[in-house]
């Protein structure tokens, strides 16, 4: 076996935003669903929190790559 | 097929598999145009032109099974993809957008066909090809429908910011059009079809390796064989998927690159 | 929806091009000047920027 451990913690690393992910656009989603015309105030709030939660892991990422 | 071949010229230990699996030897002759995921593309191209054909050829107001089919695949990009994303100026880019989702779709799906199993677009240079001409095509838009001034303006200068400013966020402006675009469209096509095999064939190997071992491994290896066959049924999503993504991608593209400001 | 999801992963890009560019421009710097830390603040600063300017567009509606 051979490889770099820099990508197993890349991949630990990862767990954190994905779940964030999936909860922010959960919460959106049902958030939408129950009201439709809140979607103009939640979506903003949606996709800076996304972006928040995605910097880490492309954070991660990068830095599993220079490193 | 693949598999029996790889199995017994290594015979013994377990080869994990590795990208060396997706460089096939070509399939007759002795030259590099002939391996299979060229031939394979060439097949999705005669394949898409003869459905599509036959199920144009005798169209009728009630439609026979063949001619639904096709046509439900048509309207399917015609308006979810192209009037919902693009607008009232979508009917100049069905032909692209249509083009571009079947060559896909059965690219991918022939990476869970039985006797080909091998998606074309988990070799790189497909993709590649692809992206570069979504690029080509949503900046010709962009430059023909605005003009390159303000093309170019558009992109680079974000309103209402101070202008030191600018030094930080037109650099990365232009990294995301000219660049990181073009290469996520391609990459990611290509990683989930790569992933996706890579998979199936670590499940699929692995179980036939497991059915050689002592009989403790062979009581095991149907569970292998079992996460191959589930595995293989998600594939199918990822591949479906994956094709949406792209063509709907380049439909979103093309719809920034048509309005007056993005 | 299908304007979300292209909203998704246009954020990425920004986030990836930032992250790139100056993270790239400061990892020169580095091996020009034999230094460690022009990249992390690279890193940083494209984080930041990025986000400062998804903010602009997809934040202030």
């Amino acid at each position: 076996m051979k490889g770099t451990l820099n990508l197993v913690g890349y991949g630990l690393s990862a767990i954190g935003p994905a779940i964030a992910t999936g909860m922010i656009f959960a919460a959106y989603i049902s958030g939408v669903a129950r009201q439709p015309e809140a979607r103009s105030v939640l979506q903003p709030i949606a996709f800076l929190g996304f972006a928040l939660a995605e910097a880490l892991a492309l954070f991660g990422l990068v830095l599993a790559f220079v490193l | 097929m693949r598999s029996v071949h790889r199995l017994s010229t290594e015979g013994g230990g377990f080869v994990p598999p590795s990208s060396n699996d997706f460089n096939l030897p070509p399939v007759f002759g002795n030259s590099a145009y002939t391996t299979k995921p060229i031939l394979l593309v060439f097949l999705s191209v005669l394949l898409v032109s003869v459905f599509f054909l036959l199920a144009s050829r005798k169209a009728a107001i009630v439609p026979s099974k063949l001619q639904f089919a096709g046509e439900s695949i048509y309207a399917f990009v015609r308006n979810d993809l192209g009037r919902d994303v693009i607008g009232h100026e979508f009917m100049r880019f069905v032909p692209y957008l249509f083009t571009l989702f079947t060559f896909i779709l059965t690219n991918n799906i022939f990476g869970i066909v039985p006797l080909l199993q091998f998606p074309a677009m988990s070799r790189v240079s497909f993709p590649y090809v692809l992206a570069i001409f979504t690029f080509f095509v949503f900046h010709y838009v962009g430059i023909r429908k605005q003009g390159l001034r303000k093309y170019l303006k558009d992109i680079m200068f974000m309103p209402g910011v101070p202008k030191p400013v600018y030094i930080l966020l037109t650099p990365i402006e232009i990294a995301t059009f000219f660049l990181v675009r073009p290469l996520t469209l391609s990459l990611r096509l290509f990683a989930n079809m790569f992933a996706g095999h890579l998979l199936l064939l670590v499940f699929i190997l692995g179980g036939d390796h497991l059915l050689k071992g002592v009989i403790g491994l062979k009581l095991i290896s149907p569970f292998a064989f079992a996460f191959g066959i589930g595995l293989t049924f998600f594939e199918f999503m990822v591949q479906c998927l994956q094709a949406y993504i792209f063509t709907l991608l380049t439909a979103l593209y093309i719809a920034g690159a048509l309005a007056d400001e993005h | 929806m299908k304007q979300d999801e292209g909203a998704a992963w246009s954020i990425f890009g920004y986030l990836l091009s930032g992250l790139i560019f100056w993270g790239g421009a400061g990892w020169l710097l580095d091996r020009w000047l034999k230094t460690h830390y022009f990249l992390l603040g690279g890193l940083l600063l494209g984080v930041g920027a990025s986000i400062y300017l998804i903010w602009l567009r997809f934040g202030r509606e």
